[in-house]
């Protein structure tokens, strides 16, 4: 599978992810750079450049996080050169301060500011419609309605860029950015411009003389593209029968146009695609109908903008959008279709299927066989009992947050990057109780080191239990500032978490290999004390490679995994690794304890921990 | 017309891969593919499911209650989770292995929820693909096995060879070898049990 997806000649065909897709058309742009901090669903965008970097000449990078991405972007911008940002929507608010300034400055290179949306919040905190960052900071916001468009807007959006001298958001959502369709490829543009440093202090030194002459061109800059988009070709009017127009806004094109086949009904349409600033042609010419739905995920957007619109138009077109279709969760062709035949008064009858009828145990994802959270939140648990108190869990975000679910339970809270420290200073300030923290590596150099920081300024008993896999696994495991390589796989230097807890000041550091229970189980009842008696925060780093990746790797290296087993002469069915470690590849089954072999990973951790000494690997 | 199939099962067990397959063998057929995919974390172990439709216009990536011509399910607890999806005259192609989900209590067995998706489904066809695929040479390959089978059910527009083609295609080797022996002892063992049925 080493070929890479999105590489090829003008003419070729692939069966691509929209993220994909998206890379493809910054490709054939002529990108000079893409940054980006992993975040699902925005990852795929990223690494499909990765493996093109060297054949297209194009630089890319994980950044820390989000803000610092589009800061290179700009960056590289000001160089003349085109760039691409990619982040998940709640990225975007890491990066909104350099955003909002971004839209006073403009551009110079073409700059794409992609925000992945998850409505229906499949792997997110919240489900937050990004559109409005784009009203909010005047930078204007396009939506493909497909995969295919996805490529050939992106490449459009480097050139409409630079024409308006603009960075643009691009909005996905991950019903785009995790489907699959074909593509076709367009000829890759080789851009060969001399990167030259735009120097022109009065526009980038955003200071008070020139913030408000600004702030009036940027309200020009819109009111032009307001004008001009009426005839940008991906906004389109597609004629049809009837008084009701038809409104879809980006992605949930491809669901009216599904329902509109299922109702056997042909309104007229508008397809937009180009959802701020709304094209005046267009929204002028919609008015002219009687009546107007709007088919948009999560909120009302351009339906508000319509609203507002008619109104200044003194026009009296009924306008429908939200009142039809939910505001809560993805749209899909159901909904669309149900919507839609109200507005148009005709019949439909959903498809309907037989539910199984019984009741099915719910299945969350779970740490995976041999991962070295699994044995960390174990140890910590001991540790806590060891030390006779009740923490309060401070959780953050990556795969670790799965410490949510039974058996362990360790996530009294969970918010945003980072905040399982900030937050967690908050609560220890007035807590009797202990506060833990845990925070994965990759969020550690992202959104962690400030709060650490102000743990030791301001002197917070907290303690830090740093979860550190080598890389950013959640997303699909992508190097971070502690991994030693870059996304193409080149050595970049390492920066371990323990050197800058030390950095930031904090006296308690101690890094434990996190298979070894009975050490990080030690290490950690000493931090507790620690912290209670000194008022200050300790840091306990419990390292061990991901188990995914290490799987993999070593499956491509041809290496065995020696999967463990359980002697059932010898079990006592305490119940102990299967209730209260639960690793996935322990069972019970008829009333016995076993391992799926298939499933383990070898880690032995369940052999250390079981009273019994039953369970040992296969062949010894 | 619009065909769909969905496939449901854990994270892990390579659904990702059978829609990409399922969705390059179509498009050499000419249809127009759309496949929807869950990635992140609901891939650790978690339920997942693909959706894969076609026809002659591009098709939206979601499959909706009633809507689909196949259920391909890898586990029993996801294939039951999933069998609404189901068209009524749709048909469930399910592995006949249980996986349950760690540290659950209560968990229906094995008959219990064979039974629940022959309620809800007319047309259920069970496969042993985990022994099929350890036949084939890894028990990893029980993706191919069920992918196999739905070629031979006849519910989608593929045949045995248009997923042999895109299987050597990706894959090289002794696990391409695998896949493509997986692929037909899995459409060998549909074909037999819809023969005995007919
Ligand atoms: S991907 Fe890695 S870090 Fe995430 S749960 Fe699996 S083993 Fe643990
Ligand atoms: S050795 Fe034990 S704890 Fe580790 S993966 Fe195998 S069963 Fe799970």
């Amino acid at each position: 599978m080493a070929r890479a997806a999105i590489s090829g000649d003008s003419g070729t065909r692939k069966l691509l992810l929209g993220n994909e897709a998206i890379a493809r058309g910054a490709v054939e742009a002529g990108i000079s750079a893409a940054a980006a901090y992993p975040g699902t669903p925005s990852t795929e965008i990223l690494e499909a450049l990765a493996e093109v970097a060297e054949e297209y000449g194009v630089y890319v990078e994980w950044s820390t996080n989000e803000k610092v991405a589009l800061e290179v972007g700009i960056g590289v911008s000001m160089m003349g050169l085109r760039a691409l940002v990619a982040m998940k929507h709640v990225g975007l608010n890491v990066a909104s301060d350099p955003l909002m300034s971004l839209g006073y400055t403009g551009v110079v290179g073409g700059l794409v500011v992609v925000s992945a949306d998850d409505p229906n919040a499949h792997s997110s905190q919240n489900e937050q419609d990004n559109r409005y960052y784009g009203l909010h900071s005047y930078i204007p916001v396009f939506e493909p309605s497909g995969v295919q468009e996805a490529k050939d807007m992106t490449r459009e959006l480097f050139q409409l860029s630079e024409e308006h001298r603009t960075a643009v958001i691009l909005r996905t959502t991950t019903r785009l950015s995790h489907s699959r369709g074909e593509v076709m490829f367009g000829a890759v543009e080789r851009v060969h411009r001399e990167p030259v440093f735009h120097r022109d202090p009065e526009r980038w030194a955003l200071l008070p003389p020139y913030s408000l002459r600004k702030h009036r061109e940027v309200l020009e800059r819109i009111r032009t593209l307001e004008e001009k988009l009426g005839e940008w070709p991906f906004n389109r009017f597609v004629e049809g029968d009837g008084d009701t127009l038809i409104v879809s806004a980006g992605f949930a094109h491809a669901y009216v146009r599904e329902a509109l086949d299922w109702l056997k009904v042909n309104p007229p349409l508008l397809k937009l695609a180009s959802t701020y600033p709304l094209p005046r042609a267009l929204a002028k010419r919609a008015l002219e109908f009687r009546k107007i739905v709007v088919v948009e995920e999560l909120e009302p957007f351009v339906e508000d903008q319509l609203r507002a619109f008619a109104q200044r138009e003194g026009s009296s077109a009924e306008i429908h959008g939200k009142d039809l279709f939910p505001r809560v969760g993805e749209l899909n062709t159901a909904l669309v279709a149900s919507g839609l035949s109200k507005a148009l008064g005709v019949s439909f009858d959903p498809p309907r299927g037989n539910a199984a009828g019984v009741e099915l145990p719910p299945r969350p994802p779970t740490l995976c066989p041999g991962c070295g959270h699994r044995s960390t939140y174990y140890a910590v648990k001991l540790a806590a009992a060891r030390a006779r108190v009740k923490p309060v869990w401070a959780n953050d975000i990556g795969c670790y947050t799965l410490g949510f679910f039974p058996p362990f339970r360790m996530a009294d809270f969970t918010w945003s990057m980072g905040s399982a420290l900030g937050i967690g200073m908050g609560i220890a300030r007035f807590s009797k109780d202990p506060v833990v923290a845990f925070i994965g590596d990759s969020t550690f150099y992202h959104a962690g080191i400030p709060g650490l920081i102000n743990a030791v300024y301001n002197q917070y008993p907290i303690v830090v239990v740093v979860m550190d896999n080598g890389v950013t696994a959640m997303t699909g495991h992508q190097p971070h500032p502690g991994s030693g390589y870059g996304p193409t796989g080149e050595k970049r230097p390492a920066i371990p978490v323990e050197n800058l807890a030390r950095a930031c000041g904090v006296e308690f550091v101690e890094v434990v290999p996190a298979y070894e229970v009975a050490r990080l189980r030690d290490a950690v009842e000493r931090a507790i004390k620690y912290a209670r008696e000194k008022n200050a925060p300790a840091v306990v780093v419990a390292r061990q490679f991901c188990a995914l990746e290490e799987l993999r790797m070593k499956r491509m290296r041809g290496e065995a995994v020696v999967p463990y087993v359980i002697d059932q002469a010898k079990c006592v069915k305490c119940g102990i690794c299967v209730d209260q470690f639960s690793c996935p590849a322990i069972v019970r089954e008829n009333g016995s304890i076993k391992i799926l072999t298939e499933l383990c990973a070898g880690c032995g951790v369940c052999a250390s921990i079981c009273p019994a000494k039953a369970i040992g690997p296969l062949s010894g | 017309m619009i065909r769909s199939v969905v496939i449901s099962g854990v994270g892990g067990q390579g659904l990702l891969t059978m829609g990409e397959l399922l969705g390059e063998a179509l498009i050499e057929r000419g249809f127009k593919v759309s496949v929807g995919e869950i990635h992140g974390l609901s891939q650790r172990g978690g339920s997942v499911v693909v959706f894969v439709k076609y026809g002659d216009v591009q098709p939206s990536p979601i499959v909706v209650e009633g809507e689909a011509n196949a259920l391909v399910g890898l586990e029993l607890i996801e294939t039951a989770r999933r069998v609404q999806l189901l068209a009524p005259t749709g048909i469930v192609l399910a592995n006949n292995y249980l996986l349950p989900p760690p540290a659950s209590q209560k968990i229906p067995g094995r008959e219990e929820l064979i039974e629940a998706i022959r309620r809800a489904a007319r047309n259920v066809i069970l496969i042993n693909a985990v022994e099929l695929a350890r036949k084939a040479g890894s028990s990893v390959a029980v993706n191919m096995v069920m992918l196999g089978a739905l070629a031979a059910s006849g519910a989608v527009d593929l045949g045995l060879a248009d997923l042999k083609g895109v299987v050597e295609k990706k894959f090289t080797g002794r696990t391409g070898e695998v896949n493509a022996r997986a692929l037909i002892l899995g459409f060998e063992e549909a074909q037999k049990q819809l023969r005995e049925k007919a």
